[in-house]
């Protein structure tokens, strides 16, 4: 086991090195004003050469690239350009990262405690009413577009309860809307998973066999399926989770949270290089750590996966 | 015979309905066996016949959409055919029928380890807990013929190859304690060498546990290996039954003529190897006469109308077939059968 995460751990640093470096490269293909700021309309061309100069810009790229790795190591991401000037870019995200995480987790958690008992529930309810429910509502949050019961549930219910529109960090009742908004889709995504593995492993042999041993149904159900039925999904939840640190643009505008949402947009509009390169580094390591733990996860509850040598039996 | 034996389970004239997007099918017409203790008994037929059918009813396994309509299946005094709280079945399935199912490959369950899985059955049935019920479950590995079992204990069924594997689901089976075990093909899924070891092993386990087998199979081979008395089945219905070396060599049905025909080991070399032709009827509709007599070339016009008694051969052997009504017109077996049947007769004669 600790072989297997030390050999994935090892890969996954080589993959992040060869995307940060590919994401470097290309921020200096882009033109040069994106590190000037504001003030480069004020500056003579002189001026603009002794500024980029100090910044380590006309230095060759293979030393740049090092000092940037240099510094990386030391968790400095540079500073801010023109989003908000001379900041450290670590700063910014640290002060929007926490608004993110809270909801982002927050959703999640909600989705899955509801989601994933509302599929078993409608595996074992098969055909009946609360499975036609479930699938009402899942086929209701899929096809219709996200903005459109966001906007319907900020103007109505903020309405009928008397809540505040937006967000306040000081009134937790203001928390409630953009959090269930945000774990409607995925409520439905998840019961619908669950429903679906459920319902093979349901039609499977050794559920037969396990029946017909004597194994009572509710016995059958969590001893043998729950897990059984669980596995797909064990891959995919570490990389969901990690990446309700990117906010959602959509909920954070609407409720205007300070999340991590539009920090992105925002700072390519804003010509922010140092802002986008530092969200690049984040989101890639995310979705690469994301896609470790999903591998280890799986390799934990499935004794099919072999680990270590190379071989991997199916 | 040598001795006088007890009826274990008793079904009479069961008929198992399925509803099937508005329709009706009749997959099993009016079914009446007896099973002795002790015995092992081969239900024969081909694919649809209604073999698995009849065994999952007795176990209370038929799925949702079919039901018994009719006829009773008693066993130990009570008519399970009654039966419709799991609670009640709970008392039947393992306890009293335990069941060794066709594909070893997909039976078990992956994410448990191979001790757990016959354990679970230890625990449920034999009341044993901890310490004792590893103990036992180790015994039983051993019994199937597993070797390091401790090791073995510990393994998940991806390690295991699929005799192997059968052995497990053989073991799953017997830590039940069950009076009866079903085989519902046992040998399929299995190649030629390993199918003799399972089916010896089942054959000693018989014995060691006192077990009244029934094989379900449309291997005529694996009949001739283990069977005391053979069901023949068509079209939901028993055509045939009789002691084994009665229905191998004096069957009387012509259905059973067919498929003792088609068996490659029978056919002579250059000719074609027969095979019955047309299709089985379709079980949506109502089936008037013998149901295999569209494909019987020595159908009678009574056929067509009416369905066939049971015709007793012997004290042991039944057929379901006018061509033993005594006003029927003399029908001798397929000219390859005939040599058969002779060499069957003076083998047992020389017995």
């Amino acid at each position: 086991m600790l072989w297997y995460v030390g050999k994935r751990l090892l890969q996954s640093i080589v993959t992040l090195f060869i995307i940060i470096t590919i994401v470097f490269s290309l921020l200096r293909l882009m033109p040069e004003e994106g590190y000037l700021g504001a003030a480069a309309e004020k500056m003579s061309a002189a001026q603009k050469e002794v500024y980029l100069t100090n910044l380590g810009l006309r230095d060759p790229l293979l030393v740049q690239l090092g000092n940037f790795y240099a510094d990386l190591l030391q968790g400095d991401l540079g500073k801010s350009v023109t989003y908000r000037t001379d900041v450290p870019v670590v700063t910014i995200l640290a002060d929007k990262i926490m608004y993110s995480l809270f909801f982002g987790l927050g959703a999640v958690g909600i989705s899955l405690l509801i989601g994933v008992p509302l599929g078993i529930l409608m595996a074992q309810m098969k055909g009946r009413w609360l499975d036609r429910l479930g699938t009402g509502y899942i086929v209701f949050v899929v096809a219709v577009p996200a903005a459109v019961y966001y906007l319907v549930i900020q103007m109505y219910i903020t309405d009928i309860f008397h809540l505040p529109m937006l967000f306040d960090e000081y009134k937790p009742i203001t928390w409630l809307l953009p959090l269930t908004s945000m774990a409607l889709a995925p409520t439905a995504s998840y019961a619908m998973w669950m429903r679906r593995y459920m319902v093979d492993e349901l039609n499977k042999d050794y559920i037969k066999l396990a029946r017909a041993k004597g194994v009572k149904e509710r016995t059958l159900m969590f001893s043998h399926v729950l897990r059984n039925a669980f596995i797909p999904m064990a891959q995919y939840l570490p990389a969901t989770i990690l990446f309700t640190i990117t906010g959602s643009i959509y909920i954070e505008s609407l409720y205007s949270i300070p999340g991590m949402g539009g920090l992105l947009v925002d700072a390519i509009q804003r010509q922010d290089n140092t802002i986008v390169q530092g969200l690049v580094l984040v989101f890639s390591s995310l979705g690469i750590i994301g896609l470790i733990l999903g591998d280890i996860a799986m390799a934990l509850v499935d004794p099919r996966i072999k680990l270590g040598k190379g071989e991997s039996v199916r | 015979m040598k001795q006088i034996k007890s009826r274990i389970l008793a079904i009479e004239n069961l008929v198992i309905t399925f509803t099937l997007r508005g329709q009706v099918l009749t997959a099993i017409r009016g079914i009446s066996l007896d099973l002795y203790k002790g015995e092992s008994l081969a239900i024969v037929g081909e694919s649809g016949s209604g073999k698995s059918v009849l065994m999952k009813s007795i176990m209370g396994l038929l799925d949702k959409n079919g039901s018994i309509a009719q006829g009773q299946i008693i066993y130990n005094g009570m008519d399970l055919a009654l039966f419709n709280t799991e609670q009640q079945w709970l008392t039947i399935r393992g306890k009293e029928i335990a069941i060794v199912t066709q594909d070893p490959m997909t039976s078990l369950n992956p994410l448990k380890t191979i001790g757990k899985q016959i354990e679970e059955c230890v625990v449920l049935h034999q009341g044993l807990k901890g310490k004792a019920a590893y103990t036992e479950t180790l015994k039983l590995l051993t019994d199937v013929g597993i070797d390091d079992v401790e090791k073995r204990y510990k393994q998940y069924p991806h390690e295991f190859s699929g005799g192997m594997r059968q052995r497990i689901v053989i073991a799953i089976a017997l830590a039940c304690k069950p009076k009866i075990l079903i085989c519902d093909e046992p040998t399929t899924a299995l190649d030629v060498t390993i199918q003799a070891q399972i089916l010896q092993l089942l054959k000693s386990l018989q014995q060691k546990y006192s077990l009244t087998i029934v094989y379900i199979t449309h291997d005529l081979g694996v009949v001739a290996k283990v069977a005391d008395r053979i069901a023949v089945m068509y079209a939901g219905d028993i055509l045939e039954v009789g002691h084994t070396h009665e229905v191998f060599f004096n069957g009387k049905h012509p259905y059973t003529w067919a498929l003792l025909s088609s068996l490659p080991q029978l056919g002579l070399k250059g000719q074609p190897l027969y095979s019955i032709k047309g299709t089985p009827p379709n079980l949506f509709k109502e089936i008037k006469g013998d149901a295999f007599a569209p494909r019987n070339p020595f159908a009678l016009k009574i056929d067509y109308e009416v369905r066939p008694p049971f015709f007793q051969v012997s004290d042991t052997h039944f057929a379901r077939t006018w061509l033993l009504d005594p006003r029927a017109p003399k029908v001798e077996p397929p000219a390859t059968l005939q040599a058969f049947f002779e060499e069957g007769r003076q083998y047992a004669n020389e017995r």
